[in-house]
């Protein structure tokens, strides 16, 4: 079987070759056996990957016996709440865990829908199982009180897989952290969230690699009839880092906020993708993702919402990505797209990148505030707006933010004037969207001239 | 105390490059007021950009010292330590920085620089409160982004808080009075006079005499063609007023 699978991934590179033996180890299975081959069929995903053109892990994750950086420290650990550890060795959970939590450790894969959709995410729960981990981590949330819950996924070691699947019963509420601090050549992590009838999920997500590390965070979401999902993810990128969220409103009325900010300084990579199919009438989206480049840092948007003809009627859906080059030598990627098949919606985006405002830099120093100081604390303010659903780990993420941005070195005057790489790719798919047409911007406008468009369909 | 030795300054790059300032002379010694009015286009706002080191506009020729301290050479931040205040014909909005994390920012930044120690927070917010009651500024105001959603009246009248509250020694008003009714103006009029001192100087530049009434300057100079034409007492403001600057400048030529 292994030949066979090895077959299947076009020319394999050494990374490749020690995943498929990684995975020949395991306890054959055929629901496991699905998983690997979803992943096969791209093998690592390369940039000649319509999805994954800018985020190329074929390239970066050259070889798995990488000497990996130190895990970054867990800013979003607090005392008293119940923490899964996810490392390389295995996973560890609490003796005791909160009422309303349930473990099961289950010696069989569970099926994971749209695996072919995720080949990272159908990765990391083909290899789900090894050492003292179980083949599926399955936690149920019930009652009415919400679950505090915090999960860990770091190093060291050489790939770090970890799945773990939540279904929230009726009317259930879970707050869940997660930190993903690296520390391995490789992380791929994938959390599945079910939302029954009217269940509540806070999601903070804390991203911090190292600068030889790649790491990949899928989320998949499902939401029944009056569900919430609130998602804030702070992120600082790794050698390639992606944060994949796939959102599907099920039934009507649900609701989701998918918030997000990155910092990338030099030589990180940072990737967050987003497809929300608003598969059932009246369901709300709203998305705001916020960003800060310098020199050598890249950052990639691709965000997608789909509508589809009859099902989703009456959406409400906003897209809206935004960021700062600080420095000559940053790059952003952007892609909004959206689908909308449905003829009676709401749905908005827009999308900027620029350099920050000079009047404003020139206003803050001229009541005496240092060109650095006074950048950090607009870039702060500019990233703000992403964080501030974060509830109770608001104040943990901006520090984070505030210690990155007050350690930025300061840029000579010439990288900070002269002009800037980016490009951006709106492709509204309807004919009616035509307003906000595909196009190219090639050069670089400054913030305030490029207005959010938007489309509305009534 | 403010000494401007035939500055010549250009806005503009390379080829485009246009001559604003040109040859500019004057001194504002510690203790007076003066004011300049001039001309729309005269040069009075490069004038205050010149002097604070705002990006895009060049120095040709000349000079300008604030105590012997030639400033010209110096980062905007550092001018703004020394002591040079600009109150922004049109104050920036600054999203997401609340009024109070601004100019407390701002004031430890400039103790620093000076090797003072910084405010403590009861020290700052007592102070903001008297500042604030004599501007008649909502206390919530202070809370809001710098400047975001206010009205022009309220800029104004923000930017004379940050005055009164960083304490600088030479401050460059320009048209402080635009946008401004007449009892807004009487209170920013206010603010202003509480700062005059005998170790303090202060440029206002206006179109208008109107605020003269309230702050009286000790000399008024008139700017065309970016250098100045004429300097006399308050009565030539009142002249300019009555006569335009028509008749003041075909006379001065």
């Amino acid at each position: 079987m292994s030949t066979a699978l090895k077959d299947m991934i076009r020319n394999p590179t050494v990374a490749e070759l020690e995943l498929v033996a990684r995975y020949a180890a395991l306890k054959a299975d055929p629901r496991r056996e699905r998983l690997f081959e979803a992943f096969a069929q791209t093998g690592l995903p390369h940039r000649r990957i319509e999805d994954w053109r800018w985020s190329d892990f074929k390239a970066a994750v050259t070889a798995l016996d990488l000497p990996a950086t130190p895990p970054a420290a867990d800013p979003l650990a607090t005392d008293g709440v119940a923490t899964l550890k996810f490392t390389p060795q295995g996973y560890t959970a609490p003796a005791s865990l909160p009422p309303g939590l349930r473990l099961l450790a289950k010696d069989e894969v569970q099926a994971m829908s749209g695996a072919e959709d995720a080949p990272l995410g159908a990765l990391a729960a083909a290899l789900s199982g090894a050492k003292n981990a179980p083949a599926t981590l399955m936690a149920e949330v019930t009652g009415e009180t919400p679950v505090r819950l915090h999960m860990v996924f770091s190093g060291p070691g050489a790939i770090n897989a970890a799945r773990v699947v939540f279904l929230l019963r009726p009317g259930a509420q879970l707050e869940v952290s997660e930190s993903h601090l690296g520390g391995a050549a490789f992380s791929t992590a994938l959390v599945e969230y079910t939302l029954q009838q009217g269940a509540r999920l806070s999601r903070i997500v804390y991203q911090r690699g190292g600068k030889t590390e790649a790491q990949a965070i899928t989320a998949l979401i499902h939401q029944d009839a009056d569900a919430e999902t609130k998602q804030t993810v702070l992120a600082f990128g790794a050698r390639v880092a992606r944060i994949e969220t796939r959102l599907v409103h099920q039934e009507t009325s649900s609701h989701a906020t998918l918030n997000a900010a990155y910092l990338a300084g030099d030589g990180y990579h940072i990737d967050f993708t987003s497809h929300v199919r608003h598969g059932a009438r009246a369901c709300i989206t709203r998305q705001v993702t916020k960003g800060a480049v310098l020199d050598g840092g890249r950052g990639v948007f691709q965000g997608k919402f789909h509508v589809p003809r009859n099902a989703g009627q009456q959406t409400d859906a906003s897209m809206q990505h935004n960021a700062l080059l600080l420095e000559d030598g940053a790059e952003v990627f952007a892609k909004p797209e959206l689908e909308i098949l449905a003829d009676d919606v709401q749905c908005a985006h827009g999308n900027t990148s620029g350099a920050l405002d000079q009047n404003q830099l020139f206003y803050l120093r001229q009541r005496g505030i240092p060109l650095e100081k006074a950048r950090a604390l607009l870039t702060e303010a500019f990233i703000a707006e992403a964080l501030e659903d974060a509830g109770d780990h608001e104040e943990a993420l901006r520090a984070e933010a505030q210690a990155w941005l007050s350690e930025v070195r300061p840029a000579p005057r010439s990288r900070m004037l002269s002009s800037m790489r980016w490009q951006t790719r709106c492709a509204p798919l309807m004919p009616t969207c035509i307003a906000a047409s595909t196009r190219w911007q090639t050069r670089r406008p400054k913030l305030s001239k490029l207005p959010a468009k938007t489309c509305a369909h009534s | 105390m403010l000494k401007i030795q035939n500055l010549s300054a250009t806005v503009g790059e390379g080829e485009a490059a246009k001559t604003i300032i040109n040859g500019l002379s004057l001194e504002v010694p510690a203790g007076e007021v003066h004011a300049i009015m001039g001309p729309n286009g005269a040069g009075k706002s490069t004038l205050s950009y010149v002097l604070t080191g705002r990006d895009g506009y060049e120095v040709t020729g000349g000079n300008a010292t604030l105590d012997g301290q030639d400033i010209l050479a110096m980062e905007p931040e550092d001018r703004a330590s020394a002591g040079l205040f600009l109150s922004f014909q049109y104050p920036v909005e600054i999203p997401g920085v609340p009024v109070m994390t601004f100019v407390r920012t701002a004031m430890n930044a400039q103790r620093k620089a000076r090797g003072e120690p910084e405010i403590s927070a009861p020290d700052y917010l007592k102070k903001s409160r008297e500042v604030a009651k004599m501007l008649n500024l909502d206390a919530d105001m202070l809370k809001r982004p710098v400047n975001v959603g206010f009205s022009g009246g309220e800029k104004k009248r923000l930017e004379i808080y940050q005055m009164l509250m960083l304490e600088p020694r030479f401050m460059v008003l320009d048209e402080t009075d635009s946008g401004l009714d007449i009892d807004a103006l009487r209170t920013v009029a206010e603010g202003v006079n509480a700062l005059r001192a005998p170790e303090r100087g202060m440029l206002v530049i206006t179109h208008y005499q109107r605020l003269l009434d309230y702050i009286k300057p000790d000399k008024v100079h008139v700017l065309a063609k970016g250098r100045i034409i004429k300097t006399g007492g308050p009565e030539l403001a009142l002249r300019l007023e009555k006569e335009g600057y028509d008749g003041v400048l075909a006379e001065a030529v």
